[in-house]
C-alpha cells in the first residue's frame, strides 16, 4: 500500500507541532474557546456530549496491520479500550483529553496517521472501495486515485474554506460499496469502448435533511483529467454556494437549484478557462502513485481450496463461508468479511484486543491488509481460502466471525444520542433490538439482504435515507421517536427512500421491522430482495402491517 | 406557575467530562449539582462560568424538576448526558449508582434542554 514520502511525514509533524501549541495557548488561556474551536475541529476533534472525540482519518478504508495496531494503543492508552468505525471509514475515538491529544497525534504519526481531512469545511477524506485491488469486477484500482485525490486535497489553499464540507466517493467497479451517488462528488471510474480509463462524474449526491442522489454531469472523463475537473467543480462550488445559510451550503442544494445541466456547463466553463496541464497530474507521478498499490505477493494455487471445502463440514464454518467471503480476483484466494455487527453489540465498535487480532490475522494470512468499508465493518482483502478456515478461527476467538454481512443485522448506526451531541435521539439501542429479534442466524438467511441504516438526527450520519430500510431518531414532545423510510439504496441502484407512516416510539421500532419482514416473506417472489419486493408492489402491504392496529400509530 | 429549577452544567476543558457546578466548586458527579431555584441567581453564575475560560468549555443551563423529591433533568438528552452512554451502564456518572442515578435513568419524557438550543444558536 501506499507509503508516505518524507513531504508527507514533513506536514504531518508540521500540522502536530502546530496543534500542540495552539492546545497549549488554549490551556493556558491565551486563546478563547471561540477562537480554538475552529482550530481542534481542523484536527478533528469535537466536544460531544460526554467528552471529546477525535476522529482519525483512514484514507480509503486502506490499512495496515502496523496501522491498526496503532490504532489498538491509542484506544488502550488514551480512550476506554475501544474505538468506533464510521460510515465515512474513519475511526473515532470517544473518551479522549484535549491535554492528552498532541500526545496522541503524535503517537498516530509515527505509524503514518493523522486527523487531517476528518472535519472542516475542506475535501474530506474520500470514500473507496474497500474490495480494491481484490474485486474481480474492478477495471482499475480505486486506491491510485483515491491517493492522487487526497494528495491534491490535503491543505488544498483554494479549498480549505468551502461553504461546507465536501466528500468525494471513487470506485471501479460495477458493484458499489461506496454510496457513490450519495457524495458530493462520486467517481465511478469505466474503461470505454476504446479501452481508455474515464469517470462518470456524478455531482450533488448527499444526505442530511434534504437528500439528494447525484446527477451524472459527465459519462466519460478521460482518467488523466481528473484533478483539472475536480478544481473546475470546486471553483463553481465555491463561487456560488451558499454560505449564508448552513442548511443550504452543501453542493447538492446548488446542483439542484441550479439544474444539472446548468451545473455542467459552468463546470465546463470553468475546466475550459482553466491551465489544465498545470492542473492535471504528471504522468510520472501518476505511475509513481500507481507503484506503490497492487505489490501483493499472491500466490499461484488450484480456483479450488480442498481444505476450504472441507472445512464446510463444520455448519459455523459454511455459514461464514456462505455470508462473509466472496471470491478475489486471484484463483485459490478470498475477500473475508468481518462484521462488526455482533448480535447485541454496538455496530462498528471494535475493542483494543479485537484490533490487535485482527492485525495478527492481517499479517499471517492476509498480506498485512486490511479495509475498513462504509458499513461499518472491516475486510481482510486478500486471504488464501486455505487459510480461510484458521482466520475464522481467529476471528471466532475474539467475537468476530458474526456470520451476517448484508443481512438485517448487519446494520448501520450512527452514535446517536448515547454520544453525539447533535443527536435528537439514541440508535444504538435500536439496533441492538433489532439485532436480538433477528438473532436466529437461519432466519437470517431465510430473509437474505436487507441494508437497515439507523441515524439519530436528521443529519443523517447513519444514511438512513438510502436503507432498504431507514429509521430516524426524532425528538416527538420529549420523547424519543422513530421514523421509518422504504426503498432507499445506497449502491448503484440508488434511491431515497419514502417515508412509511408516522413515527413510532422506540419500544416498537424491532416490532416493525419483524412485521416488514414477514410481509416481505409472505409476499416475495423468488430471488427477490426485499427491496425488490418494496419496488414491485409499493408502500401498500408494508403499512398496512406496521399500522393495522392504526391507534398505535 | 413558578420557574423551573435550573442546574449549571459544562464540559471541564482539559479532561471534556460533563461538569456541575456545586456548592464547592465544579464537580464530575450530577449528584453535587446546585439545585438554582432563583433564574436570577442561575443567570449570574453562567456569567461567571463563561469568563472561567481556563477551565471551562460551553457552559449552559438545564432546566431541573423534582421527582420524588430528587431533582432530574426535564430532558431526556440531559438526563443522558449526567448519565453517560445508556449502551454502557458502566461508563461515566452512571457507574457509581444510588438513588439519583436510578431516578434519572427512570425518568421520562420532556423536551430537549433550552439552554442547550440557546448555545446552538450562539455558536
Amino acid at each position: 500500500m501506499f507509503q508516505y514520502d518524507a513531504i508527507d511525514a514533513a506536514m504531518v509533524a508540521d500540522r502536530n507541532a502546530e496543534f500542540r501549541d495552539q492546545v497549549s495557548r488554549r490551556l493556558s488561556g491565551e486563546l478563547t474557546e471561540d477562537q480554538f474551536k475552529p482550530l481542534r475541529l481542523m484536527n478533528g476533534l469535537y466536544l460531544q456530549l460526554h467528552s471529546y472525540m477525535l476522529r482519525v482519518a483512514i484514507p480509503y478504508g486502506a490499512l495496515s496491520s502496523a496501522k491498526m495496531r496503532a490504532l489498538a494503543h491509542v484506544a488502550r492508552r488514551w480512550d476506554r479500550g475501544y474505538g468506533h468505525f464510521t460510515t465515512r471509514q474513519n475511526i473515532q475515538f470517544h473518551w479522549i483529553k484535549l491535554s492528552d491529544t498532541p500526545d496522541v497525534l503524535d503517537y498516530l504519526a509515527t505509524a503514518e496517521l493523522h486527523a487531517i481531512q476528518t472535519s472542516g469545511n475542506c475535501i474530506r477524506n474520500t470514500t473507496s472501495d474497500p474490495f480494491a485491488g481484490a474485486a474481480a469486477e474492478e477495471v482499475d484500482d480505486p486506491r491510485v486515485w483515491s491517493e492522487v485525490i487526497r494528495q491534491w486535497s490535503t491543505f488544498h489553499p483554494e479549498f480549505t474554506y468551502l461553504p461546507r464540507k465536501f466528500k468525494i466517493a471513487v470506485t471501479a467497479s460495477p458493484r458499489d460499496r461506496t454510496a457513490a451517488r450519495a457524495h458530493d462528488i462520486g467517481l465511478v471510474l469505466r474503461r470505454n469502448r476504446e479501452g481508455r480509463l474515464g469517470f462518470e462524474v456524478i455531482v450533488g449526491g448527499g444526505m442530511g435533511r434534504t437528500p439528494y442522489i447525484g446527477a451524472t454531469i459527465r459519462e466519460h472523463l478521460p482518467a488523466e483529467h481528473l484533478l483539472s475537473y475536480l478544481t473546475a467543480i470546486l471553483r463553481v462550488y465555491n463561487r456560488f454556494g451558499r454560505r449564508d445559510n448552513l442548511y443550504k451550503a452543501r453542493i447538492k442544494i446548488l446542483v439542484a437549484s441550479l439544474g444539472a445541466a446548468e451545473f455542467a456547463r459552468l463546470a465546463d466553463e470553468a475546466w475550459e478557462a482553466m491551465d489544465r496541464p498545470r492542473a492535471d497530474l504528471p504522468d510520472v507521478e501518476l505511475a509513481r502513485i500507481r507503484a506503490s498499490f497492487g505489490l501483493v505477493d499472491f500466490r499461484t494455487l488450484p480456483p479450488r481450496s480442498e481444505r476450504f471445502e472441507a472445512a464446510k463440514g463444520d455448519k459455523a464454518f459454511a455459514r461464514f463461508a456462505r455470508n462473509n467471503i466472496v471470491p478475489h480476483k486471484v484463483p485459490g484466494y478470498g475477500i473475508v468479511q468481518v462484521s462488526l455487527k455482533g448480535i447485541g453489540e454496538v455496530p462498528g465498535d471494535c475493542t483494543a484486543d479485537q484490533m490487535e487480532a485482527l492485525a495478527d490475522l492481517a499479517e499471517r494470512y492476509g498480506h498485512g491488509e486490511i479495509r475498513v468499508t462504509h458499513e461499518q465493518n472491516l475486510v481482510l482483502p486478500h486471504v488464501a481460502l486455505d487459510d480461510a478456515p484458521a482466520v475464522h478461527a481467529g476471528l471466532a476467538a475474539v467475537g468476530l466471525a458474526t456470520p451476517n454481512i448484508n443481512l438485517v443485522s448487519d446494520m448501520i448506526a450512527c452514535p446517536g444520542l448515547d454520544y453525539c451531541a447533535l443527536a435528537n435521539a439514541r440508535a444504538i439501542p435500536i439496533a441492538q433490538a433489532i439485532s436480538e429479534t433477528f438473532a436466529d442466524p437461519d432466519r437470517a438467511e431465510q430473509v437474505g439482504e436487507l441494508k437497515i441504516k439507523i441515524s439519530g438526527c436528521i443529519n443523517a450520519c447513519g444514511h438512513h435515507h438510502v436503507g432498504h430500510i431507514g429509521i430516524l431518531g426524532v425528538d416527538k414532545k420529549g420523547e424519543e421517536y422513530y421514523q421509518l423510510t422504504l426503498g432507499g439504496s445506497g449502491a448503484e441502484d440508488a434511491a431515497i427512500g419514502h417515508v412509511l407512516g408516522p413515527a413510532l416510539s422506540a419500544d416498537r421500532v424491532a416490532d416493525a421491522i419483524d412485521k416488514l419482514v414477514d410481509v416481505y416473506l409472505a409476499i416475495r417472489q423468488p430471488q427477490e430482495r426485499f427491496l425488490d419486493t418494496y419496488r414491485r408492489t409499493g408502500v401498500g402491504p408494508f403499512k398496512a402491517a406496521v399500522y393495522q392496529d392504526a391507534h398505535q400509530a | 406557575m413558578t420557574s423551573p429549577l435550573k442546574v449549571l452544567t459544562a464540559n471541564d476543558l482539559a479532561g471534556g467530562q460533563v461538569v456541575f457546578l456545586s456548592e464547592t466548586g465544579w464537580s464530575d458527579r450530577y449528584a453535587d449539582a446546585w439545585i438554582f431555584e432563583d433564574p436570577a441567581a442561575a443567570d449570574a453564575a453562567l456569567d461567571a462560568a463563561r469568563a472561567a475560560t481556563l477551565t471551562l468549555a460551553d457552559p449552559y443551563l438545564i432546566d431541573v424538576a423534582a421527582v420524588d423529591g430528587l431533582p432530574v433533568p426535564t430532558s431526556y438528552r440531559e438526563r443522558i448526558r449526567a448519565l453517560g452512554p445508556t449502551i454502557h451502564p458502566d461508563m461515566g456518572p452512571q457507574a457509581e449508582g444510588g438513588a439519583l442515578v436510578e431516578a434519572l435513568q427512570q425518568a421520562k419524557g420532556a423536551a430537549r434542554s433550552s439552554g442547550r438550543l440557546g448555545l446552538i444558536r450562539r455558536k
